[in-house]
C-alpha cells in the first residue's frame, strides 16, 4: 500500500467527526447543523474506506457507498423541513424552536 | 465474477409485504379518485401490517435454528420473527388509531409512509451485519422524521420533525463511526464474524462498541440520550407517537440485544456494566421528570424513558433469562403504549389542542370505554396485577437478581413505587373532577364516536390484560426466540 498510513486517515477522520459533532451541538442555524451532520457521516465514510484499504477487502467501501445514499436522503428531508418552517415564517434557529421546551 | 448471493424470499416476506403495501398505497394516493384515497391507502397499510405479522409468525414456526441469508447480511431466526409479529400487530392497530386523524391533505401518503417505516423495522430486526444494521435503522428513521413533521400546519409538529432529524441523525452518525471502528479492529462487518475475529480488548473495538451502544441508546430513548423524546412525542401527531413509542422501542431494543450478544460476547463484562448504568440513569431520570409534567404526552414520554430503563435492566443481565424477560416485557408494554397514546389522540381530537392533565378531567365519565382503558394502561405501566406489566417487571427483576445485579433490582422496585404516584394521578384526573367543573370546552362539541379508534383501544386492552392471563404461551414464544441468541 502506498501513500500515508491508515493512522493519518484515522486522525483526519476523527478531527472531521469532532468538528461535525461540535457543529451539531453548538451552531444554531439548522442549515449549518445539517451540514455538520454530513461531516460526521462522511468522517465515518473516510474511516470505513481507510480501513477497507488496510484490510484489502471491499466491504467497507460498499458500506461507504450505501452511507452516501442515506446521507443524501437525510439531507433531502432536512432541507424539506427547513423550507416548510421558512414558509410558515417560523424562526430558523435551533435554539429558538421554543414552542417545544427541551 | 462475483457469485450471486442466495436470496431467501421467505425470510424477506414480512419486509416485502410491507414494502409492497407502501408502494401500492403511494401509487393509490395519487391515482385513485380523491374521495377514496384515504380508505384505499389505509386498507393497504392495514393489510400489509397484518400480512407482515402473519408471515413473521410463519417464519417463527418454520425456523428452528438461526440461519443467515443474502451473503450473511440478514439472519432468519425466531428472535427477528418474534419482533416482526409484534411490530406488524402494532402497525395494524396504529392504522386504526390514525383513521380519524383530522387531516386536510396527503391523507393517502401518510399510510404509505407508515407502512414503509414498518418495513424498515421488520428488516432492521433481522440485520446481521453492521451495514444492514445501519441501513435498516436509517430506513425506518427517515420515514419517521417525515411522519413526525406530517402536520405541517402545526409549528410544533415541524419543529419536532427537525429536532428528531437532528438528534436522530447525530445518533446514527455515532453508530456509524462506531461501526467503522469495529470494522477497523476486526476487518469484519458480520456480527458472528466480529465475535469470531476475537480482537480481544483492542481499543478500537471497545471504542466502537461504546459508540454503537450510544447510537442505539438514542433510538431506544434511554437516558441520558433521551433529550429528544418528550419534545418529539409531544410535537408529532398522536397516532405517530403511538407507533414510535411502541414499534421503534421494540425494534431497537431487540437489535441492541442482538448486537451485544452476537457480536460482542467476549466484551460482556464491559457492556453489561455500561447497559446497567444506562438503565439506572433512565429509571431515575425518567421517573423523576415524569412528576413535573402537566402535558399528558410528555408525561407518557418520560414514562417511556423509564420503561426503557426496565428493559435495559433485562439486557444488562446478559443472560438468556434476561433476553426472555425483555421479549415478554415488550408485548404488554407495546400494547399499553399504543393504547395510552390512542386515548390521548381521541381527547386531542375532541378538544382540538394538546391535552394536559386538567384536560382529562371527566373523560372517565364522558367516554367510559376510553377512561377505563386509560385506567388499565396506567395500572399496567405501574405493574399492577391483572395486567401483563406486572409479570414483565417480575421477570425482569428475577433475571437481574439471578445475574447478580441486585442493586438494579432495588432501584427498579423503588422506581416502580415512585411511578405509581404519577400513573395514579392520571387516573385521578380521569374520574375525580368533571370537565364542566374546570370549564374544559369541547372544540365544536363532541365529535361522533370514532369506532376504529375504539376497536384499536379495545384490542390493546385485550393484549394488556391477556398477557397476564395467558403469560405462559407468550413466555414460551419468548424463550424460543431467546434461544436463537448465543449465550
Amino acid at each position: 500500500m502506498s501513500g500515508p498510513g491508515v493512522g493519518w486517515y484515522l486522525i483526519l477522520s476523527a478531527v472531521v467527526f469532532g468538528t461535525g459533532a461540535l457543529g451539531v451541538m453548538l451552531r444554531r442555524s439548522p442549515l449549518i447543523v445539517l451540514l455538520s451532520l454530513e461531516l460526521m457521516l462522511n468522517a465515518a465514510n473516510l474511516a470505513l474506506i481507510a480501513f477497507a484499504r488496510q484490510q484489502g477487502d471491499l466491504d467497507g467501501q460498499v458500506f461507504a457507498l450505501a452511507v452516501m445514499a442515506v446521507a443524501a436522503a437525510e439531507v433531502a428531508i432536512g432541507l424539506g423541513l427547513i423550507v416548510a418552517l421558512a414558509r410558515r415564517d417560523l424562526p430558523l434557529d435551533v435554539d429558538q424552536a421554543s414552542a417545544l421546551k427541551g | 465474477m462475483i457469485d450471486t448471493p442466495k436470496v431467501d424470499w421467505f425470510a424477506l416476506g414480512p419486509t416485502l409485504a410491507l414494502l409492497g403495501a407502501s408502494g401500492v398505497a403511494l401509487l393509490a394516493s395519487v391515482l385513485v379518485p380523491a374521495w377514496m384515497r384515504k380508505g384505499v391507502a389505509a386498507g393497504l397499510a392495514f393489510l400489509g401490517f397484518a400480512l407482515a405479522a402473519i408471515l413473521g409468525g410463519a417464519v417463527f414456526a418454520e425456523t428452528a435454528s438461526p440461519e443467515t441469508t443474502i451473503a450473511g447480511s440478514m439472519v432468519q431466526d425466531r428472535l427477528g420473527a418474534f419482533a416482526q409479529v409484534v411490530v406488524g400487530a402494532i402497525g395494524a392497530i396504529v392504522v386504526l388509531v390514525s383513521w380519524a386523524e383530522p387531516r386536510r391533505s396527503h391523507r393517502g401518503e401518510y399510510y404509505a409512509l407508515l407502512a414503509a417505516a414498518g418495513a424498515g423495522m421488520v428488516f432492521f430486526v433481522t440485520a446481521s451485519n453492521l451495514m444492514t444494521l445501519f441501513l435498516g435503522l436509517e430506513w425506518f428513521s427517515l420515514c419517521l422524521y417525515v411522519l413526525v413533521a406530517y402536520d405541517t400546519h402545526r409549528a410544533r409538529s415541524l419543529e419536532a420533525g427537525l429536532k428528531y432529524l437532528i438528534v436522530g441523525g447525530f445518533g446514527s452518525a455515532i453508530l456509524l463511526f462506531g461501526s467503522a471502528l469495529v470494522y477497523g479492529a476486526t476487518g469484519e462487518l458480520g456480527f458472528a464474524e466480529i465475535a469470531a475475529a476475537g480482537a480481544g480488548s483492542d481499543p478500537f473495538l471497545v471504542a466502537g462498541l461504546a459508540m454503537v451502544l450510544g447510537g442505539l441508546a438514542f433510538k431506544v430513548s434511554a437516558a441520558p440520550f433521551h433529550m429528544w423524546t418528550p419534545d418529539v412525542y409531544q410535537g408529532s401527531p398522536s397516532s405517530v407517537t403511538s407507533f414510535m413509542s411502541a414499534a421503534t422501542k421494540v425494534a431497537a431494543m431487540l437489535v441492541l440485544l442482538r448486537v451485544l450478544t452476537t457480536a460482542f460476547p467476549e466484551e460482556r463484562e464491559i457492556w453489561t456494566v455500561a447497559v446497567a448504568v444506562l438503565a439506572a440513569v433512565s429509571l431515575v431520570w425518567g421517573n423523576l421528570a415524569a412528576f413535573a409534567q402537566r402535558d399528558v404526552k410528555r408525561l407518557l414520554a418520560f414514562s417511556s424513558v423509564s420503561h426503557a430503563g426496565f428493559m435495559l435492566v433485562a439486557v444488562a443481565a446478559g443472560t438468556e433469562a434476561g433476553a426472555e424477560a425483555l421479549l415478554y416485557y415488550l408485548v404488554p408494554y407495546a400494547a399499553m403504549s399504543v393504547g395510552a397514546f390512542a386515548v390521548v389522540a381521541a381527547r386531542e381530537r375532541e378538544l382540538g389542542r394538546d391535552v394536559s392533565l386538567e384536560d382529562l378531567a371527566g373523560l372517565g365519565w364522558e367516554r367510559p370505554l376510553l377512561g377505563l382503558s386509560l385506567w388499565v394502561f396506567m395500572l399496567g405501566f405501574a405493574g399492577f396485577p391483572l395486567t401483563g406489566g406486572m409479570f414483565g417487571k417480575l421477570f425482569v427483576f428475577t433475571a437481574a437478581y439471578e445475574a447478580g445485579d441486585w442493586w438494579l433490582v432495588v432501584l427498579g422496585v423503588l422506581a416502580t413505587a415512585v411511578s405509581i404516584a404519577y400513573y395514579l394521578n392520571v387516573v385521578r384526573w380521569l374520574y375525580m373532577r368533571t370537565g364542566a367543573d374546570l370549564g374544559v370546552a369541547l372544540a365544536g362539541g363532541s365529535p361522533p364516536r370514532d369506532a376504529a379508534l375504539e376497536v384499536a383501544v379495545a384490542l390493546t386492552v385485550l393484549v394488556t390484560v391477556g398477557s397476564f392471563f395467558a403469560a405462559q404461551p407468550i413466555l414460551d414464544a419468548a424463550a424460543d426466540a431467546a434461544r436463537s441468541l448465543p449465550f
